[in-house]
């Protein structure tokens, strides 16, 4: 390193500027606390700062903001659904991301690539065309289109798929983009921040008060808070918090797994994804390809890798993409995903007065990142659920009201 | 390679195993559908022990797995019916 | 030309080999290579889905099978028969397959052969929790001093901890399929029958093939690995 950027560093002229506080304690109150910081709890601690003059408010973060599957996700943003409920939902957050970074006046690196969604099937050939007519039919730019179609936009493919599972269509989205997601987390930490609302890092709920079905407090492990409101957006940890208040959920956790590759020149630039192989990737604005799969096969409360995820995909990788068999695999990575049983996200409020969720994002929530923020900050605000998010709510199952979004969610986020 | 233990089969790499989910006990099917959805939908899941079924299947054989959800460990395994054999 | 009435899983790969032909229980089998005695030594790979084959599960299948003087007394062991062999895979489910031997090739592909996997087949079901199961498996043999290595590179199971002499069957997967594998021996050369589905057949067959050609070996024919 040369001397002259050492000395900088370390000079008192110019500080690196904090993106935000770090309060050294916990009031004993707060209007509301926020339990979790990832995207989705800072979003809503920033929309109920900013639309909603809440600002006694504490967000609580066990580690640090952005660890948990904000920061691990692979940022792929999109609003091609199955289902009328998740296709205006997903498109309000779309239109929200595009104008984030002015919002934020920080660059979230949002890049509009085109998403193709490949059918290797029939079957997938027909469930490409019913979702491209619901989304058209909500005004979503969403269209089957031919593997011609798909040579022309990534001629690398080898469309035949080494002969086992040839391409026969895909469903292109054009909207389909990717973006920095620590800068998400940061840019609403920050706007948040500014707005008033701490942040407290290194602070984990331990236990949830609740009076004759009502929240009064949480119990962390830096002290007690009092609190009549309490959002709990924890993505892979809801279950342990739901413990602590005694609510059955259908949520369950399996380990999700993505890896990257070392850097290489720019040669992809749309988003591919087949659910038939299980793959889907996108290349970076530093030339690395993130890869995803399926989720891991098995319940598991733990964020570990394994070698059998990096073997199974990179075979997958190489159907589609023959030249890059020497191409090395610099990381890989996992968080822990909240699914549940119709891939459709629980969100609003509870059988417990004050106590809010936003959670059973699962493997597709960092695109809802901005909707979620705007809605659960008005139904905490309201101690009322948003519209949008009415048909989510905890209570569907009880009335088997399932939303039945697998089919658009289960490989491709 | 992670493993387990087949009661049947013996040692085999993990990735020749299917999780067949929890096992529980179903309530008689005219328990009305408010206790039908908890049985269907909710689920135990914070981190614990849990016995759960599994299948190893190139064979087919469906068992039990006691395993801690937190760490991966997995306990024992038996075939259902004989966890004391 | 008459249709066949039954055909290899891998029917269409095997087309492109040249050797001889003929009609085993209704299927078109390769049964001769020119290259066959070459190549056995080394690593012979040979496809035996013409032999007759039949399965039946359920906790009533033992006794049925004792029926016909079939017995297997432990899990996951084979037996050998007169015309043939005897598997039982894991607790309750048999496959018993016929012999070349106990089969002629000569026989008009309209009758059915007395064989013990057609009297099986022809047998009453009506007990209790015996069912048969259909086999439409691809039934490979591999042969020579390279098998271990090809195993090594396919599968993730250590044969070499085995004992032969307890005619032990593994359950496995190889190149990601469920397969039956029965180590054994043969003029003291390895010699394993592999079975998966059928319908995995080809890229099977391409895979173990492309394998064993790396090592110095390839396709035989049937008759040439059952009677070298
Ligand atoms: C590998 C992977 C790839 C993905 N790819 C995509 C994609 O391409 N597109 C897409 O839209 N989505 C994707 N997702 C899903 C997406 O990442 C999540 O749905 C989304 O980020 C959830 O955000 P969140 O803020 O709710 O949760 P998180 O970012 O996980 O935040 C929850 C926070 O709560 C904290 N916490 C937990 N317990 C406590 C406690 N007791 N006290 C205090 N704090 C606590 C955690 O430390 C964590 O920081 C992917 C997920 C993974 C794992």
């Amino acid at each position: 390193m040369p001397l002259r950027l050492l000395k900088f560093g370390f000079s008192k002229t110019y500080p690196e500027p904090r993106m935000f506080r770090s309060p050294d304690r916990l009031k004993s109150s707060y209007d509301a606390v926020i339990i979790g910081g990832g995207g989705h709890g800072l979003a809503a601690a920033y929309y109920l700062s900013r639309d909603h003059g809440m600002n006694n408010i504490a967000v609580l973060e066990r580690g640090y903001i952005g660890s948990g599957n904000t920061g691990r996700n692979t940022t792929i943003i999109r609003s091609n659904y199955l289902t009328p409920e998740g296709v205006k939902f997903y498109d309000q957050s779309v239109q929200l991301w595009q104008d984030l970074s002015v919002d934020f006046d920080l660059n979230l690196f949002y890049s509009t690539r085109g998403h193709f969604t490949l059918a290797h099937t029939d079957a997938s050939v027909r469930t490409m065309r019913w979702r491209a007519e619901v989304n058209k039919h909500y005004g979503i730019d969403s269209e089957l289109v031919a593997p011609e179609d798909v040579k022309a936009a990534c001629p690398e493919m080898d469309l035949n798929c080494g002969g086992h599972t040839p391409v026969l269509g895909a469903l292109y989205h054009a909207p389909g983009s990717i973006a920095r997601h620590d800068a998400v987390a940061w840019g609403y930490g920050r706007g948040a921040d500014q707005r008033g609302v701490e942040i407290h890092q290194q602070t984990e709920v331990v236990g949830i008060q609740v009076e004759a079905d009502r929240v009064t407090g949480v119990a962390t492990s830096r002290g007690q808070i009092a609190t009549p409101r309490v959002l709990c957006a924890v993505a892979g940890f809801t279950p342990r918090l739901l413990q602590m208040v005694n609510l059955p959920s259908p949520i369950y956790v399996h380990p999700l797994q993505a890896m990257v590759s070392e850097p290489m020149k720019p040669w992809l630039d749309p988003i591919i994804v087949s659910g038939s192989l299980h793959v889907y990737v996108s290349q970076t604005a530093r030339g690395e390809l993130v890869m995803g799969a399926s989720l891991d096969p098995y319940e598991l409360h733990a964020s570990r890798s394994t070698l059998e995820f990096a073997e199974g995909l990179s075979a997958q990788m190489l159907e589609l993409f023959p030249f890059l068999s020497h191409v090395k695999i610099v990381r890989q990575w996992a968080g822990m995903a909240d699914m549940t049983p119709d891939f459709a996200p629980i969100m609003g409020k509870t059988p417990i007065a004050g106590f809010y969720l936003d959670a059973g994002w699962g493997t597709w929530g960092f695109k809802a990142t901005p909707v979620c923020g705007k809605t659960m900050a008005y139904t905490v605000a309201n101690d009322k659920n948003h519209e949008l998010i009415q048909d989510f709510s905890l209570d569907r199952f009880k009335r088997y009201e399932l939303v039945g979004e697998k089919g658009a969610a289960s490989v491709g986020h | 390679m992670k493993q387990m233990i087949c009661p049947i089969n013996g040692t085999r790499p993990i990735v020749e195993f299917t999780c067949g989910g929890d096992l529980q006990s179903m309530p008689d099917p005219h328990c009305g559908d408010t206790v039908w959805a908890d049985y269907i939908f909710n689920r135990n899941n914070a981190p614990t022990i849990k016995q759960e079924w599994w299948c190893h299947t190139p064979s087919n054989t469906w068992f039990i797995a006691k395993r801690n959800t937190l760490t991966d460990e997995v306990l024992c395994t038996y075939l259902y019916g004989q966890e004391d054999v | 030309m008459s249709t066949p009435r039954r055909l290899s899983p891998i029917h269409e790969s095997l087309q492109q080999i040249e050797g001889t032909w003929s009609d085993i229980n209704g299927m078109p089998a390769l049964i001769h290579t020119s290259e066959d005695a070459r190549i056995a030594k080394t690593l012979g790979i040979a496809d035996l889905s013409s032999l007759g084959r039949f399965g039946v599960k359920g906790a009533g299948a033992a006794a049925w099978l004792a029926h016909y003087g079939i017995t297997v007394e432990q899990p996951n062991r084979w037996t050998r028969l007169a015309g043939g062999l005897a598997i039982r895979l894991g607790l309750s489910e048999y496959l018993i397959e016929d012999s070349l031997s106990n089969t002629s090739s000569n026989i008009p592909s309209n009758t059915l052969p007395n064989t013990m996997v057609s009297r099986l087949a022809a047998g009453n079901f009506d007990p209790d929790q015996v069912y048969p199961v259909l086999r439409q498996d691809l039934a490979l043999a591999l042969w020579g001093e390279q098998v271990p290595a090809l195993m090594l590179q396919t599968c993730n199971f250590n044969f070499r901890a085995l004992t032969l002499a307890e005619n032990p069957v593994v359950l496995t997967t190889m190149i990601g399929v469920a397969v039956t594998v029965l180590p054994s021996e043969r003029n003291g050369l390895p010699f394993y029958r592999i079975w998966c589905d059928g319908t995995f057949g080809n890229y099977f067959w391409h895979t173990l093939l492309a394998i064993a050609q790396e090592l110095g070996g390839g396709v035989i024919g049937t008759t040439s690995i059952l009677f070298p």
